[in-house]
């Protein structure tokens, strides 16, 4: 197990550039992509899934309301005998002005929420995918699912998720680069925003401020509906709760913040395609008290312990053993979340460590250089509410890189960043 | 908004619920198995939380013919009283457990047809076990058709949420001028709707120019760009939207150009919103830009507002699908005229418009730019 010291003093032969060069990202892509259709046997994708297509064809555009977004979805073929993505969508002109497609590649949108978008479709691929290949696709829409018979060979056919989540668990050093300005972007605005944090301001206040603050900062979209979930001192003053435990997230309202009221936060960001995830736990109006002090060490000791192992070949099962070795065996995370996810072109993608998916789950995955990990522990203190943070983490063959970077005021006790574990 | 999560109102909850339910019985449905954020709203009634972009199929939601729902969420915060805590069923990560709650509703109702509002390779293998003797089909048609048409308590939901989108547009068009950064004013139009509440975008491409000029497709407006703000909100789960073009600065010279593309774009909306009279075909709005003069965008023309997509579809490129829908009354558009001038850009204008017995009424009362 690598200690602090050497982990300060290692070298990480992950070097994130400062600026992601897109074109790099998109080479690196489409090699890990294509490795992964070969792997699998699949010899052409369709792709419906947002971070799906942008990971093949290198597009970004910024999402809107799911019900618009179904309308105007963009959609990319994959094929083996073409170095060249097929994407079918109409993007706004400056993201396709960045984009590393020729007019032979880039189509008009096709429209497969209707059976007439469906069934040009089906000639579109019947030009582009030969008859015998072994198609995947990643969703089908209600018309798709009608013409199955004329798309599928096959039914149900192949999922091309799992191609996909193959190639997207190992980020190269330019997607971490895009995560770690998407981070910034975020913690920027946050920085306003907890300045701005005070009583009688509301959640839709806070969330005003956020939004507008990404924009200008350049994000692409914003990627959720803001949380500032006021946490509390008992569990039973939180709505009832399948599993008896904490609920969170609980949706945003008008609602007044009053002094000494404890946020839970959580916000995220696209940019570039990519998302990031910031989390803290903020106070309004007032100094953490020593009590609260104590929760945030009592997180900071759940979170350090599993990220002090977090390397290259560890398992997500010896993370979730760190973390309760510290709480007396007890799993100190949301039982319907989890310990850490990663998160990429998706606000939460595979893994998912510390969940239902099972303790045979986290002892399978072995994490790799280049993948990334959201650790999110919590300290509930019953009668005293609780406290929750989130960090980015990215994978190294000798520890992890906190992607993360910004401070837990008005916990912790100074003002300074801490950036654990970095290199 | 207000300061606490409830669920829809009692009447609009019922009165979807009711169409749903009729919907089922004609398609001969036993059963709804819902992903999309728009279908589970409609049919449960409780608000959740807004991501953005399109989502992947997953069961949110069951409903029975008898009118019984199963809920996916781990609280009951915002969750209707005729939804007990015993159909709520958590987030989970294993789809395996997703099958075993399904199972169980299953081997409850017996369900012989159960439909899927969209569908995942996964859940096409894995539906079948979880219902073992039903045929499982595309549910997606009978929601449409139930959504299509809104209930009066819909309509009022709809004109809160153009409402606060009028608001906002009126916000970010108060900052144009040569020189403004179109993420500057996104972020504006941002702030002034959740200054009212609502904190969730129908699209968060506010604004674009459509100038001929080089380097149009930045951030930086000049002087004489012809900006386009598309303003949409979704408020209590429905979508408010509308769309203006304004001239930034003056028109360097093209004032006439500009000034007749707007008649032009008159001219056309005359047409379209006399195409929509109720049972009309949606053909007759693609029909009513020939008759303009003018050319068919690849936007859509006309798309349904609601909670989600909502028909009728209108355009271009899927003329079959425009010529069979009707217009009938109760259906909400979202009705958009664009003109072109290749030298200066373009002008888009779009409205939403509630089909009346007795002819369209227009929702959206935004001012339109004039010199």
């Amino acid at each position: 197990m690598p200690t602090a010291a050497r982990r300060e003093s290692g070298r990480t032969i992950i070097d994130i550039p400062k600026q992601p060069n897109l074109s790099r990202l998109c080479d690196e892509r489409s090699g890990r992509l294509r490795a992964a259709m070969a792997g699998s046997g699949v010899d052409a994708l369709v792709l419906l899934v947002n971070g799906n297509v942008s990971y093949a064809t290198g597009a970004s555009w910024p999402l809107s309301d799911a019900g618009r977004a179904n309308i105007e979805r963009p959609v990319a073929v994959v094929t083996a005998g073409d170095p060249m993505p097929h994407l079918f969508a109409r993007l706004p002109e400056e993201m396709v002005a960045e984009l590393p497609l020729g007019a032979e590649h880039l189509h008009e949108p096709v429209y497969l929420e209707f059976d007439e978008g469906v069934e040009k479709f089906v000639k579109i691929l019947a030009d582009l995918v030969p008859a015998n290949a072994t198609l995947a696709v990643d969703d089908l829409t209600g018309a798709m699912h009608r013409s199955r018979r004329e798309l599928f060979r096959e039914w149900p056919p192949r999922a091309a998720s799992d191609v996909l989540g193959a190639a997207r668990l190992i980020k190269t050093p330019d997607e971490l680069a895009t995560i770690r300005h998407a981070l910034w972007i975020n913690e920027q605005a946050m920085a306003e925003v907890q300045a701005a944090l005070a009583p009688g301001v509301r959640q839709t206040d806070l969330t005003g401020l956020f939004v507008r603050r990404v924009f200008e900062l350049g994000a692409l979209a914003n990627g959720l509906d803001p949380i500032w979930q006021v946490m509390p001192d008992r569990r039973g003053d939180l709505p009832w709760t399948v599993h008896g435990d904490i609920p969170c997230p609980l949706l945003t309202t008008e609602r007044e913040l009053a002094s000494g009221d404890v946020l839970w936060v959580d916000t995220g960001i696209l940019y570039g395609g990519y998302h990031s995830d910031f989390g803290r736990t903020w106070i309004v109006g007032q100094e953490a008290s020593p009590r609260q002090q104590e929760q945030y060490h009592r997180w900071r000791e759940i979170s350090d312990a599993a990220t002090n192992i977090l390397r290259a070949g560890v398992t997500g099962a010896d993370l979730t053993a760190a973390a309760m070795a510290v709480c007396d065996g007890r799993r100190s995370w949301m039982p319907h979340f989890y310990l850490g996810h990663s998160l990429g072109l998706d606000a939460a993608e595979m893994p998912f460590i510390g969940t239902d998916l099972g303790d045979e789950f986290d002892a399978q995955f072995v994490f790799k250089e280049g993948m990334v990990l959201v650790i999110e522990p919590i300290v509930w203190d019953e009668g005293y509410s609780g406290y929750r943070s989130e960090n980015v983490f990215a994978v190294t063959d000798d520890g992890c890189i906190n992607l993360s970077d910004y401070p837990y005021d008005p916990y912790g006790g100074s003002a300074v960043t801490e950036k654990s574990h970095g290199h | 908004m207000a300061t606490e999560v409830l669920p829809d109102e009692r009447a609009l909850r019922f009165g979807r619920r009711e169409r749903a339910l009729a919907a089922m019985q004609e398609h001969d449905l036993d059963a709804l198995v819902l992903g999309r954020p728009a279908n589970v709203r409609y049919v449960a009634g409780v608000p959740l939380l807004w991501n953005a972009g399109a989502r992947p199929f997953g069961p949110g939601c069951v409903l029975l013919r008898s009118g019984e729902i199963y809920l996916l969420t781990t609280w009951d915060e915002g969750v209707p009283e005729e939804i007990p805590h015993d159909h709520l069923y958590g987030i989970t990560w294993n789809p395996m457990n997703l099958v075993t709650v399904l199972q169980q509703i299953g081997a409850e109702y017996q369900p012989r047809r159960v439909g899927t509002d969209a569908l995942s390779p996964l859940f096409a293998k894995l539906l079948p076990t979880a219902f073992a003797n039903a045929e499982i089909v595309d549910g997606e048609p009978a929601l449409r058709q139930a959504r299509m048409v809104k209930t009066d308590d819909e309509v009022a939901a709809i004109r809160v949420a153009i409402d606060v989108a009028e608001a906002g547009l009126a916000v970010a068009v108060g900052a144009l001028r040569p020189g403004a950064s179109r993420r500057d004013l996104a972020g504006l139009f941002m702030e002034a709707i959740a200054a009212l509440g609502v904190t969730t975008p129908a699209t968060q491409n506010v604004v674009r120019m459509t100038s001929r000029r080089p380097g149009a497709g930045g951030d930086r407006i000049e002087a004489a760009d012809l900006v386009t703000f598309d303003a949409g909100v979704v408020a209590g789960g429905y979508t408010g939207e509308v769309s203006r073009t304004y001239l930034a600065g003056d028109a360097n010279g093209h004032a006439a150009r500009v000034q007749n593309l707007y008649q032009r774009w008159d001219g056309l909306w005359a047409r379209l919103l006399d195409a929509c009279q109720p049972g009309a075909s949606g053909a007759a709005l693609l029909a009513a830009y020939e008759a303009a003069g003018e050319e068919l965008p690849a936007e859509p023309v006309a798309r349904g507002l609601g909670l989600g997509l909502d028909e009728p579809v209108v355009l271009r490129d899927l003329p079959a699908t425009a010529a069979a829908q009707r217009l009938d009354p109760g259906t909400v558009l979202y009705l958009t005229g664009r003109v072109a001038d290749p030298e200066v850009g373009e002008v888009i204008g779009s409205e939403a418009v509630l089909i009346t017995p007795t002819g369209p009424e227009v929702l959206t009362s935004s001012p339109f730019w004039h010199l």
